[in-house]
């Protein structure tokens, strides 16, 4: 427990130096990116007068190194804005305030993660089922019409683009068939039968994507797997081959596949964007695009730290799983 | 700009305009001559009830009405905001006129007028039952002049006495605009700087609605705007990203002959792909069927099927908003500074390329004129080069030789990365190949969305050569011609869009005189007859008006698409 300990300290140490660096980047980055951000808030046809007011509102007068400052003090001591007719605080954590729609980041980003997670854990479950089912299958009907049928299909899924295949199965299931609902974005909390079904497609089509790595992977590591010295005693033990596949030698081919899908999983926060685009699911990633779009600076810098923060996350989850599906894996 | 804004004036993010503008909008514009007005998709007489679902790609962000930059007060926003006058909900050109809305006219001038009175009607009110006043008038229009709530049109800032350095209520210490006079709480009175005939249009922008002082909350004010109109918010999402609305029960129809109102609820849902809505549109089913768009046209797939199934056909809209897309030069710039150059590319360019380059000839209608071809705006048939369909080469390889060019010529035209847009790669490419045949040989430089605007908007980093568009902020020849001819509206540290640096005291004084005019009637032929005069110049070369081709779903009833804003107008459509 003890070395679990450490290595948790470490890692949560090691997340806020991560973190901290991307900021930092983040703001250089757009220090230096073309587009005037004033002049976009305040319209096109604003004269300078009014575009340096605006400028000067948002903050944006003051030297680079102090708006930094002002954005590290509102993460750990909160900030005020005003409102025009009054003082709006925002409480520590404060990721500060769209420049473009005075929204707080914070709030912002915290009413579209379950709309990101909803679809990131559905697609998660998806991919591992279809990924996992595949590369068990043609490992096992290794050589055969099967395999061939199943690399094929997974392989087509991965190599066709989101707005490929989603848009055909939206024709087909929703369009033609008239067998599932337009896929639309519904909270759980509001109904989760609705929730469930106008989430499936966007599921399937992100899963798709996912699973052939998944499959070639599992695949691969069943098959070195099953090559083992102690696997081949189990067959002189006369077990059978369903036994073999599905208990033995799954356990140990499956840890590689875990830890990449927890990285998968994480990463998927901030980069589903085209999957959340086409079925128009108001997540995280579709946010960033558009912030980016308008040089909306404390927006882009919270989203990138929130999934900076899932995919370090999702790192030392990986590890860990690593570790209890494989005994011989120490953490460090 | 804020796409929020839709419309109009933005003029420059053209790329999106197909989407942009509709939403908020509202533009709508004629009916094609067969599917027309009245007709709907479905028959029968409109009813009042149901739930209609406005299915959008833009949302509706920033609904406070000192932000929204909207032509003639927007499609969403007008059904909340009521303002002094309002766009004519009919079909076609009728609905090209401005008519009272909280007013009893549309404005009383002075005799040069620089000063025009409103009154309002009696029994007019919010959503809470308190009554409106002339006084809260005056405080909307104010609040958009605060740096919090920038985003509006300019003209406020231009026109009103005063207007250039007053910064808004939150930092005059509470005393106002002294140009806007409230002598009580049915009057109100404004003094401008100069003659404005047109300031009935400008009173059809959201910045005239009503905003009570006492629930103004600054930023946070556009999460519950306070309604004056026939449907209140009852929920705004994500900045506009899903809007709900609901019948104001204290909306009086018999104060508003505009806004039919039919449905009981309006459920705007935005963010979502283009090609999802026309499918959804297109298949109709369960609550789709009483959908519609404003912001999303058909694509090249339910284009090629609307062709073929009358059903489907008899659910399209086609409106026209007033809209140029055009070539742009900068004479300060080599070789463009020598007109027979300019005008040796008017004569090469292919404007039936450039057409399909944006979806063919359903989708945008070849352009000789600045001004839209509707007469509202004045529109004056003529061209000056005439390249045909298809460009005339050997008309320009003479000018070229004229020029000094005998040998060729190369150029570099500059155009936005958007792909699709009417400023695009696509229609680049067109006029490079067209270009070529007149022996211009044309280098392209495309340049990512921000950079675009910045670059071309700049005085100092405008290219010589490149594609830009313009929209109405109403329709009429001013607010098309000004912003671009006009030579003191060239904005040296801003955003400028008089791009060819046209500085001609005769333009800007037939401007000055045109604007004193009141009888738009009057103005209009005139405004036509000053593009002709400006387009003898070669400074820009028209190349298309966009059209809008947009479905809607099984059930819905009274479609009325208007010159004005090119899309259908909410307020007049129907479910039951």
């Amino acid at each position: 427990m003890n070395g679990f300990t450490g290595f948790l300290l470490r890692r949560i140490a090691g997340a806020v130096f991560v973190l901290l660096a991307l900021s930092v980047v983040v703001y250089a980055v757009f220090y230096v990116a073309p587009g005037n951000v004033a002049q976009i808030v305040c319209g096109e046809r604003c004269s300078p007068q009014q575009v340096a007011l605006v400028h000067d509102k948002l903050g944006l007068d003051d030297p680079l190194y102090l708006q930094y400052g002002h954005f590290v003090q509102g993460i750990f001591a909160g900030r005020d804005f005003s409102s025009g007719t009054g003082v709006v605080h925002c409480s520590a954590p404060c990721l500060g305030q769209s420049y473009r729609t005075d929204e707080q980041v914070t709030d912002l980003i915290l009413g579209k993660l379950p709309v990101t997670g909803s679809l990131v854990i559905g697609a998660f479950a998806l991919w591992l089922l279809i990924g996992v089912g595949t590369g068990v299958l043609s490992a096992w009907k290794r050589g055969g019409v099967v395999e061939r049928l199943l690399t094929w299909l997974t392989l087509a899924g991965t190599s066709t683009p989101v707005f490929v295949i989603g848009l055909l199965l939206i024709i087909i299931l929703c369009s033609t068939l008239q067998w599932l609902p337009f896929p639309q974005y519904v909270p759980f909390t509001d109904n989760p039968e609705q929730w469930f079904w106008g989430l499936l497609l966007p599921w399937f089509s992100l899963a798709l994507i996912e699973s052939a790595k998944y499959a070639r992977l599992t695949r691969s590591s069943m098959l070195e797997t099953l090559a083992e010295d102690h696997v081949r005693t189990f067959r002189a033990y006369g077990l059978t081959e369903r036994a073999i596949v599905g208990r033995h030698a799954l356990r140990g081919a499956v840890a590689p596949v875990i830890a990449l899908s927890a990285l998968d999983a994480g990463t998927m926060f901030g980069s589903a964007v085209l999957t959340e685009t086409l079925f128009g699911i108001p997540g995280i990633g579709r946010q960033l695009v558009e912030s980016v779009r308008t040089v909306d600076l404390p927006v882009v810098v919270g989203v990138v730290l929130t999934t900076g923060f899932f995919v370090v996350l999702a790192n030392a989850v990986a590890d860990v799983l690593y570790a209890m599906a494989d005994r011989r894996v120490v953490l460090s | 700009m804020r796409h929020t804004s839709i419309s109009s004036g933005n003029v420059a993010r053209a790329a999106a305009i197909a989407v942009v503008l509709a939403v908020g909008a509202v533009a709508c514009g004629p009916e094609d001559s067969g599917a027309k007005s009245a007709g709907s998709a479905a028959s029968g007489t409109p009813q009042k009830g149901g739930t209609l679902s406005v299915l959008n790609n833009e949302a509706q962000t920033d609904f406070d009405p000192a932000r929204l930059y909207t032509s003639g007060g927007g499609n969403v926003p007008s059904l909340v905001f009521r303002t002094l006058t309002t766009r004519k909900r009919a079909s076609g050109a009728e609905g090209t006129k401005v008519v009272p809305d909280l007013a009893t006219d549309t404005g009383r001038p002075n005799a040069d007028a620089t000063v025009w009175t409103y009154t309002l009607k009696d029994g007019l009110k919010y959503e809470d039952g308190s009554p409106i006043t002339t006084a809260d008038i005056k405080y909307g229009i104010e609040r958009s002049f605060a740096a919090e709530l920038s985003g509006g049109a300019p003209y406020l800032r231009d026109w009103l006495v005063g207007g250039a350095k007053y910064t808004g209520p939150y930092k005059d210490g509470g005393k106002g605009l002294d140009s806007i006079e409230t002598p009580d709480a049915k009057t109100i009175v404004f003094h401008l700087n100069k003659p404005e005939g047109e300031f009935p249009f400008l009173a059809t922008q959201t910045q005239f609605a009503p905003v009570p002082k006492a629930k103004d909350n600054g930023t946070k004010y556009e999460e519950h705007p306070v309604s004056s109109g026939p449907y209140k918010v009852v929920k705004n999402e994500n900045d506009g990203e899903h809007l709900v609305l609901e019948r104001n029960p204290n909306w009086s129809e018999a104060t508003d002959p505009e806004r039919k109102a039919y449905p009981d609820t309006i459920d705007v849902r935005s963010g979502l792909d283009q090609a999802v809505i026309n499918q959804r549109l297109s298949a109709s089913q369960g609550p789709d069927a009483a959908a519609v768009t404003t912001d999303t046209n058909l694509g090249p797939a339910e284009l090629a099927k609307v062709t073929s199934d009358k059903q489907l056909a008899a659910r399209v809209g086609t409106g026209h908003f007033g809209y140029t897309n055009y070539i742009a030069f900068n004479p300060n710039v080599k070789p463009f500074d020598n007109p027979k150059v300019r005008q040796a590319i008017a004569y090469a360019v292919d404007r039936s390329s450039a057409v399909n380059a944006v979806g063919g000839s359903s989708l945008a209608e070849p352009a000789t004129t600045f001004l839209p071809n509707q007469k509202a705006f004045g529109y004056t048939p003529y061209d000056p080069f005439p390249a045909g369909a298809s460009g005339n080469a050997d008309k320009a390889k003479e000018l070229l030789k004229e020029a000094g060019y005998a040998d060729g010529l190369t150029v570099t035209l500059t155009h936005s990365n958007a792909k699709g847009g009417p400023k695009g790669p696509e229609v680049a490419t067109a006029l490079q190949d067209a270009l070529k045949k007149a022996g211009i040989t044309v280098k392209l430089q495309g340049l990512e969305g921000n950079d675009y605007n910045d670059t071309v908007a700049s005085t100092k980093k405008e290219p010589g050569f490149f594609l830009r568009g313009w929209g109405a902020d109403w329709p009429s020849g001013g607010p098309f011609l000004a912003p671009i001819f006009d030579g003191r509206q060239i904005v040296q540290d801003g955003a400028n869009f008089n791009t060819g640096f046209l500085n001609d005291p005769s333009v800007n004084n037939e401007i000055d005189e045109i604007n004193k005019l009141t009888d738009l009637a009057a103005a209009a032929p005139r405004w036509g007859a000053l593009d002709k005069k400006i387009g003898e110049q070669a400074v820009v070369v028209p190349l298309f008006h966009p059209v809008y081709k947009r479905l809607v779903g099984k059930d819905v009833k009274n479609v009325v698409i208007s010159d004005w804003t090119g899309v259908l107008d909410i307020s007049q459509v129907a479910v039951k």
